[in-house]
């Protein structure tokens, strides 16, 4: 199972020896969180859920962010009818609001965490403008007003945090509640424009960390959101597309960029009704891409893989259609010969590499595969030449290269199999 | 690498009772504040620690009877599991208890003093989406394929996988594949050795690995060793212990353990450990903890380091409990 709290990464290791001092401040710190904690619990176990819990709970949470059983707590005082009544939507909004600097609010560089419950009411806080949409004399584009200051300035709010720690589910959870807020309480074009900033923050976030592949999804999440009809959306394959394209360029490794950009081209070529010549053309750019790559790093795996991805539309046309309808067999033939040329020059300049006699290596065998024939002799020649290549430079996956060898009956001085 | 543990120089000599020490330690600091801070953890960690300690031979280095107690007072009505008594039922947490149970042969007490085998199938079949086959992680609803995974390891161990619509869950985990061979944590993430691991090891459980393409998952995986011997989880990233696993054994589900150097990851993984004060770490000279222990100790289990038990790469805990319990 992936990442779990608890566990320790990257934390350089010390003697676990504590001094008496250390000993006697944790039996402190101990007695204080047990105390907190049997509070809680006898309140939750008389099943009293009343805003005196909330702020039990808060100070629980300051302590120990992880502690699931608290934040599920705080779901059913949430949930609770009675509760909602009692709070307004502001104050309900606040409570997250609260909750949420006080788990992110251990670092003395991040914005100070409130130290009383009133300090996050929204009167005392400042900015935060009481909201009162119930009013009735209020007009109502006036509380639409008030809850698209209220949904940017809660937004707004967390960006540095996120910033902070990018990977804290709770923030995540919190800002999609309240973008939720945006879809059911403002019109749909500011909806929408609360929605398109959001994208802004995503891409922010991968322009500070290009391979989490949390915010790739929360990507994926917003763009499908700005296409749903409820946002009156259209497709965005285009500008995802060319956003990829911005990843790529800035850092041709980044392989979650890739990535997505294999995820999208089907749907892309689809929606410009791309003919069979427009399709070829476009498969064409995109060899021409990554060749040009691989010129400059053959040493990068990231570009190999998509260069695979391109060549696996050619190997199995059945499963990858997108790029290559209308190709015949020597068409795809052709274009697979060219890159395994393409890719011989690179040894000119090249000698130690392996991921290029790798490539080498695979793509003779879909050549010949495509053909419906066994490797020609000068064929075989090359594979085991380039086998004996891949074992001295990677000894590593030897294993691999010994199976690879008795399949394909490669091993030096033996005949045809 | 011999057979005899006395025949390896110094830098290759796994420190047995240093590591068995350290996991006995775990539940004696009840004087450190973290201890408390993890409680929403203590049957995972208790799961990681007596698998630990079963791999290291000494199965009875944490007493049964309590160990059973402690498991059996995590439960509620529900028949899920929380993390300790108090704390809400989660899927990971039931899970644990359900293996722990099964390493301490007491499924009869889950019977005869909780709320019985079939009510833990009943609350983890509940946690199901029946429209999409996933599984949330509790009643709030987080999904990911690590609770589907779980969800199979607990169900098969006892016997009640039928309760699930493993169909529907099996279409879903092939929608995450990739065209690299991996899957990713969803359809349309990228391929992760962490979510390889959870997904092969359910179509494995279900019997479905005519679905994995593992030739080209093999290589994938092969290609996730680095200079130093250590794994890691996706192209061009850090190697870790625990990521060393999940490859490791996602390796050995599809018979191609031998794509990697073995030698190098056993050196890296004992680089890992604190030889005085017993646990592994994520890299040499970091942090212990319980997590990369257990994942450190499974991986030189697999690699057929001596002296240690055999560990099942499915279930990720001794063979001989799996072949007891599976009857196979
Ligand atoms: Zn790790």
């Amino acid at each position: 199972m992936a990442d779990q709290g608890g566990s320790q990464h990257g934390i350089a290791r010390t003697s676990r020896v504590r001094t008496e001092e250390q000993k006697k401040r944790d039996l402190e710190r101990i007695k204080k969180y047990r105390e907190l904690e049997d509070q809680v619990r006898s309140h939750v176990s008389r099943g009293d859920y009343s805003p005196s819990v909330f702020q039990l709970t808060s100070k629980l949470l300051r302590l120990n962010p992880e502690y699931y059983t608290i934040w599920n707590t705080i779901g059913w005082v949430i949930m609770l009818d009675g509760v909602l009544e009692y709070f307004s939507y502001r104050h309900y909004n606040t409570i997250f609001h609260q909750l949420l600097v006080i788990v992110v609010g251990h670092d003395p560089a991040r914005p100070r965490v409130p130290d009383s419950w009133e300090e996050c009411a929204p009167d005392a806080s400042g900015v935060r403008k009481d909201n009162n949409i119930e009013a009735a004399t209020a007009a109502a584009a006036a509380a639409e007003q008030q809850d698209l200051s209220t949904i940017k300035t809660e937004l707004n709010f967390t960006i540095p945090l996120l910033l902070e720690s990018p990977k804290c589910y709770w923030i995540w959870s919190y800002r999609l509640w309240i973008l939720q807020q945006a879809i059911q309480r403002l019109r749909s074009p500011l909806a929408r424009q609360i929605w398109e900033e959001e994208l802004g923050l995503a891409s922010k976030m991968l322009g500070k960390d290009r391979r989490n592949f949390h915010a790739w999804g929360y990507r994926r999440h917003v763009v499908a959101q700005l296409e749903s009809a409820t946002l009156q959306g259209s497709s965005m394959v285009e500008a995802e597309f060319a956003y990829t394209e911005r990843m790529i360029n800035t850092d041709l490794s980044n392989f979650s960029a890739w990535h997505s950009r294999s995820k999208l081209i089907p749907r892309l070529l689809e929606e410009r009704g791309a003919d069979d010549a427009a399709r070829r053309a476009f498969l064409d750019e995109e060899l021409n891409k990554i060749r040009e790559a691989l010129n400059v790093g053959p040493e990068d795996q990231s570009l190999w893989y998509y260069h695979q991805f391109l060549v696996l539309n050619l190997v199995y046309p059945d499963k990858h259609p997108a790029m290559t309808r209308g190709l015949t067999t020597q068409d795809r033939v052709a274009y697979l010969r060219r890159e395994v040329d393409e890719i011989k020059d690179l040894l000119e300049d090249y000698t130690d590499v392996k991921l290029i006699y790798e490539g080498l290596f695979e793509y003779t065998l879909y050549l010949c595969q495509l053909e419906g024939r066994q490797p020609d002799t000068g064929e075989r020649a090359d594979l085991v030449a380039w086998l004996g290549k891949l074992k001295r430079l990677d000894p590593m996956r030897n294993g691999r290269w010994a199976d690879l060898e008795r399949e394909l009956g490669l091993k030096e001085g033996g005949g045809e199999e | 690498m011999p057979q005899n543990f006395d025949q390896l120089p110094e830098e290759l000599q796994l420190a047995t009772s240093a590591h068995v020490k350290y996991v006995q330690s775990l539940d004696t600091r009840k004087d450190e504040y973290d201890y408390w801070l993890t409680e929403h953890l203590r049957l995972n960690g208790l799961y990681w620690g007596l698998t630990s300690l079963h791999l290291l031979g000494r199965p009875d280095a944490l007493p049964r009877a309590e160990t059973i107690d402690f498991v059996l007072s995590c439960q509620h009505d529900s028949g899920g599991f929380g993390a300790a008594p108090g704390h809400d039922a989660h899927m990971l947490s039931t899970v644990s208890a359900v293996q722990i149970l099964a390493m301490v042969d007491a499924f009869d007490e889950l019977e005869t003093r909780g709320k019985g085998k079939a009510q833990v199938g009943k609350y983890i079949a509940s946690l199901q989406n029946p429209q999409t086959g996933t599984f949330a992680g509790d009643e709030w609803g987080e999904e990911d394929t690590r609770f589907l995974y779980g969800a199979f390891n607990a169900l098969s161990l006892l016997g009640l996988l039928h309760l699930v619509d493993v169909e529907k869950a099996i279409n879903h985990i092939a929608a995450c594949a990739n065209f690299d061979g991996g899957y990713g944590v969803s359809p349309g993430a990228e391929s992760h050795a962490g979510q390889i691991f959870t997904c092969v090891a359910a179509l494995t459980i279900a019997g479905r690995q005519d679905l994995v393409d593992k030739g080209r998952l093999g290589r994938w995986l092969s290609e996730r060793q680095i200079a130093g011997g250590g794994l890691n989880g996706r192209p061009e990233k850090k190697e870790d212990v625990c990521y060393s696993w999940w490859v490791l054994s996602s390796l050995e589900m599809i018979g191609k353990t031998h794509w990697i150097d073995k030698d190098q990851l056993i050196a890296f993984i004992l680089r890992c450990q604190d030889p005085e004060r017993g646990g592994i770490s994520d890299r040499p000279g970091d942090m212990v903890d319980v997590w990369h222990t257990v994942f450190g100790l499974a991986g030189l289990s697999l690699l057929q380091y001596p002296g240690l038990q055999p560990v099942d790469e499915v279930y990720c805990m001794p063979k001989s409990t799996t072949a007891r319990v599976l009857g196979r």
